[in-house]
C-alpha cells in the first residue's frame, strides 16, 4: 500500500490513483484543517506544503506525492509552541470565520521562509491566490509582516 | 483544579482581547459543519430542473433505486407540501417556496427531489438515472419584461410582483414644485452572490425510534432553519434540533433554511437513519443559495437654493428571482434606511419586488442598503452639485440629529452622523482635496449611511437569551443562542459576560448556536447581535453575579446590596475595599453550608414598537448606527482604469466592545464594498443561469490592489446598549461604492450610474462627455 508522509508521520493510503491530495487529506485521514472552497484552483483555501513548496492540494493527485513531505496546517505548531505565523494571526486580529486562515497561513509560510522580510508589495502577489471574504485582508498582512520578524529575530 | 486567571482580561470591554475561538481556527482544530462527518454516513445530492420554467408531469425514479449504493430517493410525494419562506410574520402571503417542488419549477436549478447514496460518485449516477417529464414554459429572465403583462407568469400574482410597497409620507408632490432645484436620476445595482468561503453543507439524522431529527449546519439563524424545518416535516419543534457548527462566513446567505438542509434530515429518515451530508459545490452556491438582489432605483428630489432637501420621490425594482425568500424586506430596507440619515418630511417612493425565472434574492449584508447607497449618495451629490453647493456642507445641512423623531417614527437616540461627517473630512483632508487635484486625475468623494442596530422585524418578537453558569472549577460557561458566523459574536458576548460579572475573559468558555441547550435566539442579522444579545449577555451575569454575591453576603451578615464584583474581587461598593477574592467567593458558594450553584439567566427584547410595512411607519430598532465614508482614486482617461488610493470610515457604533474584531469588521465590509464596485456582477444567460458562477469568472476582492483602509471609530454611548454599544458589520458597505462614485466624479467629471464601474464604463463616459462638451 503507498504511504504518504504528512506532518513527519506515515499514513498507508488505499488508492484508486485518481483521489487529489485534498480528498486524502480530509476524507480518507480526518485532517480537516485543510479546507476547500472551489476545488477548481481559484481560491487558495486548500494550499499545503509539499517539499516546503504551497501547492494547491485540490488539483495535486495524492499518487504523485509518495515521495514527498507534506507539511498541513495541523502540522504547524510544536506541542503548544504555535508558528510564528498562528501567533501573528491571532495576535492581529487576523482571524475572522476561519475558513481561509489555513490556507493563507500555508501561502504566507512559503514567502517567509524565502524571504522574511517581504515589502507589502510582495506579500499581496504571494497572496493573491488566496481568497478571504471576512477580513478585507489587511490584518491578515500585518500578522504576516509580525511573523516574518519574529522568524528573523529566531533565525 | 482551578481555572488559570490572565489579569490582563480583567475589565475587558474596549480591549481588544484574542478571539475565544482563535486557537482552533490557526490550527485547523475547529470544526465546521463542512468537517462533520459520521461513521456509514451518506452522501446527499439534490435533483435540480435543467429547466427555468416548466411543469412537472412525472418522477420516474425507479431505475436510480436499484442502482447498488443508493439508500434513499425523495421527491415531493415523500413531502406534506408545506411551503415556507422568510417573511411569515409581516408578509404571508410571500410564503411560496417548497421544501420540495411538486408541480413546477421555476429556475434552473429548483429543486424536484434528493438522493442519498454510499458516495458521491453513486449519489451522481443515481441522478443521471432520475427522469422527469417536464412541459417546458416560456420563462423571462429580465425583471422589466416580467411586469409586462404578457410576460409568463411564475406564480400567481399579477405581472410577477410579489410585493408592491409603496413609502409615503407628507406631500411630496407639491413640495417638488415648491423646490428651486430638481433632478431625477436613473440608477443600476446588480446582483451579486454572498461567496461565502464555506459553502452551504449540513448533516441530518433521524431517530428513527423516538422521531427527532438533528442537523448540524453551517448556519446564521440556527433557530430560525429549526422553525422552518419543523414546519415542513411537520414536527414539533423541539423533536428539531439545529446545531451550528463554526461557520466559515454567511454575509446574509445563511440565514434561512434551504431544501438541502430539509434534504438531509429526510434522507436520512427514509435510510433507517444512517447521516447524510449534502454539501454544495461552488457551482451549487451561484446557483442554488440565495443572491443579492438586482435593483433599478429610480429617484427624483427637490431642493432649496439653500440647500434643503424638500422632497425625494422615485422607485425601486428589485429582481426577486424565483422565490421570496427575504425579499420583502429586503426592499423595505432598501427604502426607509433613509429616514435615518436625511430629514426628510416629504417622501414616496415605490418599491417593487418581481419575479424572474432566475436564482433565488434573498438576504445579502447590508440588505438592500448598499443598492440603495449607491443610488442615493450618488443623487445627493448631483443635487448639491445643482445648486453650486459642496458635498459635505449638503449633507450637514440635511442629515439627522441625536433624539429626534423622524417622519416615519423612528427614534433616534444616540446620532454621530455629523460627528463621523466630520471626522472623516478632516481625516481625508476633504476641503484641502475636493475639486483640486482634477489636473492630475485625482478625486475624492463622500458617502453616508445609517442601519438599524438592533431591530425587531420578522417576528412578533425578537428578544434573545442568555446563560451564565460559573463552576466549582472557576470557569464560567456562557451559553447564547447568538450565532458567530465568524464576526466575533462569541468573543465580543463573551467580553460583555466577564466584564459585567467583573472576572477576567480568560475564565470564560462559550456555547452558541445550539437550538436543545442554548436560549432562544433569531440569529446574526440586521446587526443586532451586539446589541440584542449583549443586553441579554449583561442579564445573565448580572443575575450570576448577584447569586455570587448572597452568598458571600449571607455568610459575613452582610446587606448583599452593598457588595459588587470588581476586576476578580468581591468590593464594598461603598469604598472599593476588597472582601474577598472571586475564587474564595465561589468556595463560599460551592461549600458544604450552601451549595449554592450559580446560574445566571438573561433576557432582553428591544424596546421598538411594531413597524407597519404598509406605511413604512413603526420605530423598529433599539439602536441606530451611523457612518461616513470618504474615498479618494485616481483615474486613468487612456485605459479608463480607476485606482482607489484610501478609503476613510467613521463609523458611530457606540462603543468598540473589542476594537480590533470592530476593525475588521469595518476593513471586511470595505472589501466587500469594493469589491462590489469595482467586480461583482453576477449575471445570467438566457435560461436564467450563472453566466459567471464560479470563482474563475466572479471575480472577488483579493490582496492585490487594495487601497489604504482607515477606520475611525466614534462612540456616542447609548443608553440602551450593553456599555452604550449599537451593533456593526453592515453600515460600512453602505456608502462605500457611491463615494467612490463620487470620488471618480471629482476626478474626471464624469458620472457612472451602474454597477459594476468598469474600464470601458469609464472610456464611454469619458466620450459622451467629450461629445457634449464639443456641441
Ligand atoms: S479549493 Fe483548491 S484552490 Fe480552491
Ligand atoms: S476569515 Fe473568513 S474567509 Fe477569511
Amino acid at each position: 500500500m503507498p504511504t504518504l508522509k504528512i506532518n513527519n508521520k506515515e499514513y498507508e493510503v488505499n488508492l484508486k490513483g485518481h483521489e487529489t491530495l485534498l480528498e486524502v487529506l480530509r476524507d480518507h485521514l480526518g485532517l480537516t484543517g485543510t479546507k476547500t472552497a472551489c476545488e477548481e484552483s481559484e481560491c487558495g483555501t486548500c494550499t499545503v506544503h509539499i517539499n516546503g513548496k504551497a501547492v494547491l492540494s485540490c488539483i495535486k493527485l495524492a499518487a504523485d506525492c509518495v515521495d514527498d513531505e507534506i507539511l498541513t496546517i495541523e502540522g504547524l505548531a510544536h506541542a503548544d509552541q504555535l508558528h510564528p505565523l498562528q501567533q501573528a494571526f491571532l495576535d492581529k486580529g487576523a482571524v475572522q470565520c476561519g475558513f481561509c486562515i489555513p490556507g493563507m497561513i500555508m501561502s504566507a509560510k512559503e514567502l517567509l521562509e524565502k524571504n522574511p522580510t517581504p515589502t507589502r508589495e510582495e506579500i499581496d502577489y504571494a497572496l493573491d491566490g488566496n481568497l478571504c471574504r471576512c477580513a478585507g485582508y489587511l490584518k491578515i498582512i500585518e500578522a504576516v509582516e509580525q511573523a516574518g520578524r519574529e522568524m528573523k529575530a529566531a533565525k | 483544579m482551578r481555572t488559570p486567571i490572565n489579569k490582563d482580561y480583567i475589565d475587558p470591554v474596549g480591549k481588544s482581547v484574542p478571539r475565544i475561538d482563535g486557537l482552533g481556527m490557526v490550527t485547523g482544530q475547529t470544526k465546521y459543519a463542512f468537517d462533520v462527518s459520521f461513521p456509514n454516513m451518506l452522501i446527499g445530492k439534490m435533483i435540480r430542473s435543467p429547466h427555468p420554467h416548466a411543469k412537472i408531469l412525472n418522477i420516474d425514479t425507479s431505475a436510480a433505486e436499484k442502482l447498488p449504493g443508493v439508500r434513499a430517493i425523495i421527491t415531493a410525494k415523500d413531502t406534506h407540501n408545506i411551503k415556507f419562506g422568510s417573511n411569515e410574520y409581516f408578509f404571508p402571503h410571500t410564503i411560496d417556496q417548497m421544501a420540495l417542488e411538486a408541480e413546477k419549477v421555476r429556475y434552473v436549478g429548483d429543486e424536484l427531489g434528493a438522493v442519498a447514496a454510499i458516495d458521491e460518485e453513486t449519489a451522481e449516477q443515481a441522478l443521471r438515472l432520475i427522469k422527469v417529464d417536464y412541459e417546458i414554459l416560456p420563462a423571462v429572465v429580465d425583471m422589466e419584461e416580467a411586469i409586462k403583462p404578457d410576460a409568463p407568469q411564475i406564480h400567481e400574482s399579477l405581472n410577477n410582483i410579489a410585493v408592491i410597497l409603496p413609502v409615503n409620507f407628507g406631500n411630496p408632490d407639491r413640495a417638488l414644485k415648491e423646490a428651486d432645484y430638481v433632478r431625477e436620476d436613473v440608477f443600476f445595482a446588480p446582483a451579486a452572490h454572498q461567496a461565502a468561503l464555506e459553502p452551504h453543507v449540513c448533516v441530518g439524522q433521524w431517530e428513527i425510534f423516538s422521531n427527532k431529527v438533528t442537523l448540524w449546519a453551517s448556519s446564521q439563524a440556527p433557530f430560525k432553519c429549526r422553525e422552518a424545518l419543523a414546519k415542513t416535516l411537520k414536527m414539533d419543534l423541539n423533536d428539531v434540533r439545529v446545531i451550528k457548527m463554526s461557520v466559515g462566513g454567511g454575509f446574509g446567505g445563511k440565514l434561512e433554511m434551504l431544501p438541502m438542509d430539509f434534504a438531509a434530515c429526510l434522507l436520512s429518515k427514509k435510510a433507517g437513519g444512517l447521516p447524510v451530508k449534502i454539501c454544495y459545490s461552488r457551482e451549487e452556491e451561484f446557483l442554488a443559495s440565495r443572491r443579492k438582489h438586482g435593483m433599478k432605483y429610480t429617484i427624483k428630489s427637490g431642493v432649496k437654493k439653500d440647500g434643503t432637501l424638500v422632497a425625494i420621490t422615485g422607485e425601486v425594482l428589485a429582481d426577486g428571482g424565483a422565490y421570496c425568500s427575504y425579499g420583502p424586506t429586503v426592499l423595505a430596507a432598501a427604502i426607509m434606511r433613509i429616514f435615518m440619515v436625511y430629514k426628510i418630511q416629504h417622501f414616496r417612493i415605490t418599491g417593487y419586488r418581481i419575479y424572474t425565472n432566475t436564482p433565488i434574492s434573498g438576504a445579502m449584508r447590508g440588505f438592500g442598503g448598499v443598492q440603495a447607497g449607491f443610488a442615493i449618495e450618488s443623487h445627493m451629490d448631483m443635487l448639491a452639485e445643482g445648486i453650486g453647493m459642496d458635498p459635505v456642507e449638503f449633507r450637514l445641512k440635511n442629515i439627522t440629529s441625536p433624539n429626534m423623531v423622524t417622519v416615519n417614527k423612528m427614534y433616534l437616540t444616540t446620532n454621530g452622523l455629523k460627528d463621523c461627517i466630520e471626522q472623516a473630512t478632516n481625516a481625508a483632508q476633504w476641503t484641502k482635496k475636493r475639486g483640486q487635484q482634477k489636473n492630475v486625475c485625482r478625486g475624492i468623494g463622500i458617502g453616508i449611511a445609517a442601519d438599524v442596530m438592533g431591530s425587531k422585524m420578522y417576528k412578533s418578537h425578537e428578544s434573545a437569551g442568555s446563560i451564565v453558569k460559573v463552576e466549582e472549577d472557576g470557569s464560567v460557561y456562557l451559553f447564547t443562542g447568538a450565532a458567530d458566523t465568524g464576526q466575533g459574536s462569541n468573543t465580543a458576548l463573551s467580553q460583555i459576560a466577564a466584564h459585567e460579572l467583573g472576572v477576567s475573559y480568560s475564565r470564560i468558555k462559550c456555547k452558541s448556536g445550539d437550538t436543545e441547550i442554548t436560549p432562544f435566539d433569531t440569529g446574526s442579522f440586521a446587526s443586532r447581535v451586539t446589541f440584542i444579545s449583549g443586553n441579554a449577555t449583561i442579564l445573565a451575569a448580572r443575575d450570576a453575579k448577584n447569586q455570587v454575591l448572597d452568598v458571600v453576603a449571607q455568610d459575613l451578615d452582610l446587606n448583599s446590596e452593598e457588595l459588587d464584583i470588581k476586576a476578580e474581587n468581591v468590593i464594598r461598593r461603598a469604598d472599593n475595599s476588597v472582601v474577598m477574592t472571586f475564587d474564595k467567593a465561589l468556595e463560599l458558594c460551592y461549600a458544604f453550608k450552601y451549595g449554592r450553584q450559580i446560574i445566571g439567566r438573561g433576557s432582553y427584547n428591544p424596546k421598538t414598537t411594531p413597524i407597519d410595512f404598509r406605511t413604512g411607519e413603526g420605530n423598529v430598532s433599539g439602536s441606530y448606527g451611523f457612518e461616513a465614508q470618504i474615498a479618494e482614486v485616481e483615474v486613468d482617461k487612456e485605459t479608463g482604469e480607476v485606482k482607489l488610493l484610501k478609503l476613510w470610515d467613521a463609523h458611530d457604533i457606540g462603543k468598540a466592545i473589542n476594537p480590533q474584531s470592530v476593525e475588521g469588521q469595518i476593513e471586511g465590509s470595505l472589501a466587500m464594498g469594493i469589491g462590489y464596485t469595482f467586480l461583482e456582477n453576477l449575471h445570467f444567460d438566457k435560461k436564467g443561469r450563472p453566466a459567471n458562477g464560479n470563482f474563475a469568472h466572479y471575480r472577488l476582492p483579493r490582496t492585490m490592489g487594495l487601497p489604504e483602509m482607515k477606520s475611525i471609530l466614534i462612540e456616542t454611548n447609548d443608553p440602551e446598549g450593553p456599555f452604550g454599544a449599537k451593533g456593526m458589520g453592515e453600515a460600512s458597505l453602505l456608502p462605500t461604492s457611491a463615494a467612490i462614485a463620487n470620488a471618480i466624479y471629482d476626478a474626471i467629471g464624469v458620472r457612472i450610474k451602474e454597477l459594476p464601474i468598469t474600464p470601458d464604463k469609464i472610456i464611454k463616459a469619458l466620450k459622451e462627455q467629450q461629445q457634449t462638451t464639443k456641441i
